[in-house]
């Protein structure tokens, strides 16, 4: 029951369908992945051309997920899927709306970079951003993984990192209102920095998202809002 | 250092995986059916209508079906899928005994209507057929008029006292079965005539004009075009109101859009049973997984 | 010319082998052979219904230019002169006749004949001698008396009187006015009459005193020796009376029979070979059915020989399984979703064979019926076994009556040499025919009534 045996339908035009949509959310996850990756190295070297490039891509990942939204829309009108074809179907519906604001929380990253830019006045503010930005880029490799490979011990593995972020960010918050404090004279840069931080946990949470439509996907049951011990208790 | 890791993992992601098992789709259908040893999800209700337990149903030697123990609920649709000789029609033969005139056919096992053995030697088929009706496949009105039609069982059962009596249940029959507007100037006109769709809905009117408690279909849409298939279900959705409910389907869509209930049979087995929201999303058997997705199966 | 063929058709591109795919190419190559052959097929299809009309249209053109005839009959005029004294009938007898106190049965034997034979002394008065006289008379037919006798009982006062009436002339004569045979030259006619009788027909006929008429008296007399008193109503009506007979006893017993074994009887051994003893008793030849009537019916129970009751009884033993069969095949016929949907409302068994079975197979049944019963109605070899191959005058008045049928009359009539027989044969088969019709017209619209109700 774990599998889902993709390519076992009766009829191949449908296995073709489905592969394809998976396929394509892979690449759209591939290409989220690469955005931010690109966007965090972007903030950390300081690095104002691949900022820029990163904010000129977003479109890609519009495009992407306008497109896969339309073939699942195609399948459900046609197909009529049910059981795990249908979860797929709504998984992805929903894991690209979450890759979606990821491509548009990585966006943010590079506009930011270029914005800060100028690695003498506050570099030393933004390498405190690496610890979480390597964090969350991490988790959302992994969730992706999860995804690719209907994992869902590891899905639960990223979703029950959620709380390393929200700490690590929470200490990040307090370390820069302290260097707010110390020199007021950067704080827009300051504040950038924060969104940028912020940027980063909301990618983490996506991921989480991410995660828990992979454990619907694959065990057919909602584990949104639902609290981590009982989770871990229904699947161990 | 990170730009270089995650390139690797996501080519590595994109691979598309490599079957596990490497098995082809028929022989794990041949392992999946050995390790149908009971049925998955919940067999009973907890105010059944009908039940059934331990039933086996043989034509001469052959088995056709296995230990099927359900429960069919008051005011409940349940919906019985499966590919072609699963045994869902005749287990819903069964339970009105339409099998009797089968000489070949035994059935062992138990099965009751109000906790009353429904093969009990003194128990007359022709009250049990009175009290569980049933509809059929083709639409099969009797070479009579509408209303004859509708008036046959309550005349043959002597449900109405006079004319009148017999024309209250005539029409009211032919409302509650959503006819009665569209036949209702042409009373006299044969049933044969009507439409396809048509004629199913005075089988159905036929049908209730017997006051039943438990109301069997046999794929009763499966010779209607998608509108008057529509209507039926409409129909099936407020019957279910006064009636216990069971229709044999091959349209899995009609089973997901008219049943509380469902019930997978498999080469005679009943392999899962449960919510039929629960079945359409998230089926327990692999089997049902693979029927209702249409995987091989 | 060949090459001109070779050429491509002007205006029109040319499809060459190369261009077709190789099915169009298989295809096209065996088309012109397909069609041939469904040609061919046709052909013989029309030439075999041409054949089958054209043994139809012979046979029925043979039978109605041979027994138009009968249906008609030369009649002469007479003057008669009802002398009572000839008829042997005394004035207190008249005037008992004319006011009524003295029923008209009283005169029934006078003596008629002598009345028309003065008549016919009177007409020709030249005639002498006892054979010549005697050859006289025989223009008359013998059954003219009766003609007479009923006027006179009709009207007692014409007694006394002289009576100028239209009588049936003998057949020999009257077969020739019949054919405009030309009377003036006796050596061209075929006949048994002599010379000296074609002269005196001649003579009647010119002074204009012979008629043709409708025969009547074919359908109102029994069997005759004399082939213009002989009628086929005796026939006619024992035909009726067996069929009836044979209607009531194997309609109810068949249909029975094959509900039974359709609807109720368990498929076991024995039924299996109730099953094969019908199919084969449908196979035996009638004869042996006739001998069975015989020696059960006439000799063991001692039922009356000749009679449409034992008829009747011997043909519904052999129309039975004819219609137990197709009654069957009705009763298989009717779709199993109906009995399905009755007992699925909860019929009986019996409800469910009666209520809806039973009239959807109505019109199989009733036209097995009709194929058995026309089979009985042309069936000859049993009666003669069982002796209703008498020679019936009277017309039978019930089952009991001696009776003949209207096949064995055919029969009957074939074997006769006079040459109105013959022609009376072939005018019995016509009648044969269209009871036949009737029936199967009958059929027809009852199985159109009982369709109409779907």
């Amino acid at each position: 029951m774990d599998k889902l045996h993709l390519d076992q339908h009766i009829s191949q035009q449908f296995n073709l369908e489905l592969e394809e949509i998976r396929n394509k959310v892979l690449s759209m996850g591939g290409l989220v992945e690469q955005q931010v990756t690109n966007g965090l190295i972007a903030l950390l070297e300081g690095d104002r051309d691949l900022g820029q490039s990163v904010s000129q891509s977003d479109y890609q990942v519009n495009a992407l997920e306008v497109e896969i939204d339309e073939e699942c829309t195609q399948v459900l009108a046609r197909r009529q899927p049910a059981a795990s074809d249908l979860r797929l179907i709504v998984t992805v519906i929903k894991v690209i709306t979450d890759l979606e604001r990821i491509g548009d929380e990585a966006e943010k990253l590079g506009r930011f970079s270029v914005e800060l830019a100028n690695p003498d006045e506050t570099g030393k503010y933004r390498k405190e951003l690496r610890h979480l930005g390597e964090l969350v880029n991490d988790m959302l490799r992994e969730a992706l993984d999860a995804f690719a490979r209907m994992d869902v011990d590891a899905a639960l593995k990223v979703a029950a990192r959620d709380g390393d972020v929200n700490r690590e960010y929470s200490s990040l918050e307090r370390l820069l209102a302290t260097h707010l404090v110390e020199d007021p004279r950067q704080v827009s840069k300051l504040f950038k920095i924060t969104w940028c931080a912020r940027a980063l946990e909301r990618i983490g949470d996506h991921s989480v998202n991410i995660c828990e439509y992979v454990v619907y996907l694959v065990k057919g049951r909602d584990i949104r809002h639902t609290s981590f011990d009982q989770i871990m208790k229904e699947f161990s | 250092m990170i730009h270089s890791m995650s390139t690797t993992t996501i080519s590595d992601i994109l691979t598309p995986p490599v079957h596990p098992t490497g098995l082809n789709g028929e022989e794990q259908m041949d392992t999946a059916f050995d390790d149908i040893k009971g049925t998955v999800g919940t067999q009973t209700v907890d105010d059944p209508k009908m039940s059934a337990h331990g039933v086996d149903v043989f034509y001469g030697d052959k088995q056709a079906i296995f230990d099927v123990s359900l429960d069919i609920g008051n005011n409940e649709v349940i919906a019985m899928i499966g590919p072609s000789g699963c045994g869902k029609s005749t287990f819903l033969r069964c339970l009105n005994r339409m099998n009797d005139t089968i000489p070949t056919c035994r059935v062992s096992g138990s099965m009751s209507l109000d906790g009353q053995d429904l093969y009990d030697p003194s128990l007359d088929p022709v009250l049990l057929r009175a009290r569980v009706g049933m509809v059929f496949q083709k639409p099969n009105p009797f070479a009579k008029s509408i209303y004859d039609n509708v008036a046959y069982g309550p005349r043959i059962h002597g449900l109405a006292g006079n004319r009148a009596e017999l024309d209250d249940i005539v029409t009211e029959s032919l409302k509650r079965a959503g006819l009665f507007d569209e036949v209702k100037d042409r009373l006299d006109s044969p049933g044969t005539g009507l439409s396809g769709g048509q004629q199913q809905r005075l089988c159905i009117a036929r049908t209730i004009a017997v006051s039943p408690e438990v109301i069997l279909m046999d794929e009763p849409c499966s010779a209607l075009d998608p509108i008057a298939t529509a209507r039926i279900e409409e129909l099936i959705d407020e019957l279910r109101q006064n009636y216990a409910i069971a229709i044999v389907t091959h349209s899995m869509q009609q089973a997901a859009r008219v049943s509380q209930r469902t019930a997978y049979f498999h080469l005679g087995k009943l392999v899962e049973v449960d919510d039929t929201n629960s079945v359409f999303t998230n089926p327990q058997h692999e089997l049902t997984e693979n029927y209702i997705t249409g995987r091989f199966g | 010319m060949s090459d001109q063929l070779s050429q491509p058709a002007k205006g029109a591109p040319e499809r060459t082998a190369s261009d077709m795919s190789p099915t169009t190419r298989q295809v096209t190559a065996g088309l012109a052979r397909r069609y041939a052959a469904e040609k061919r097929f046709r052909l013989y299809g029309m030439f075999a219904i041409a054949a089958s009309l054209a043994f139809l249209a012979l046979l029925l053109i043979s039978i109605v230019s041979k027994g138009l005839p009968a249906f008609t009959q030369t009649y002469m005029q007479l003057d008669v002169p009802l002398e009572l004294e000839t008829l042997g009938i005394d004035q207190q007898t008249v005037d008992g006749l004319l006011d009524g106190s003295i029923s008209t049965q009283a005169i029934r034997r006078a003596n008629f004949n002598g009345a028309i034979r003065q008549g016919m002394r009177e007409r020709f008065p030249e005639v002498e001698g006892r054979s010549a006289t005697r050859a006289l008379y025989k223009l008359v037919s013998s059954g003219a008396e009766f003609d007479l006798a009923a006027r006179v009982m009709d009207d007692p006062s014409v007694l006394g009187n002289r009576l100028t009436l239209w009588l049936p002339s003998d057949d020999e004569i009257g077969a020739l006015v019949k054919q405009r045979a030309d009377l003036s030259a006796p050596d061209t006619l075929v006949t048994r009459l002599d010379d000296q009788a074609i002269a005196w027909g001649a003579e009647l006929k010119d002074a204009g005193d012979f008629d043709v008429r409708f025969n009547t008296t074919f359908f109102k007399n029994g069997d005759s020796r004399e082939p213009e008193l002989a009628g086929i109503r005796a026939a006619l009506v024992g035909s009726a009376y067996t069929l009836l007979i044979t209607f009531v006893l194997s309609f109810p017993i068949a249909v029975a029979a094959a509900i039974y074994l359709e609807e109720f009887a368990p498929k076991n051994r024995w039924t299996d070979l109730v099953e094969v003893n019908i199919n084969n008793l449908a196979a035996v030849p009638s004869i042996v059915f006739g001998l069975l009537g015989l020696a059960v019916f006439i000799n063991f129970f001692h039922l009356p020989r000749s009679a449409p009751v034992v008829g009747g009884i011997v043909l519904s033993l052999m129309t039975l399984p004819t219609i137990i069969i197709s009654s069957r095949a009705a009763l298989k016929s009717v779709p199993p979703s109906i009995r399905e949907a009755a007992r699925g409302l909860g019929a009986s068994d019996l409800q469910v064979v009666f209520h809806h079975v039973l009239p959807l197979a109505m019109p199989g049944i009733l036209t097995g019926t009709i194929i058995g019963l026309a089979q009985a109605l042309g069936e000859t070899a049993p009666l003669l076994m069982i002796g209703m191959v008498a020679f019936i005058v009277d017309i039978p008045q019930g089952v009991t009556d001696s009776a003949t049928v209207l096949p064995v009359q055919v029969y009957l009539w074939a074997d006769s040499p006079e040459r109105a027989f013959t022609e009376k044969t072939s005018a019995a088969i016509m009648v044969l025919l269209a009871f036949l019709i009737a029936m199967n017209a009958l059929a027809v619209m009852l199985r159109k009534r009982f369709e109409r109700r779907w």
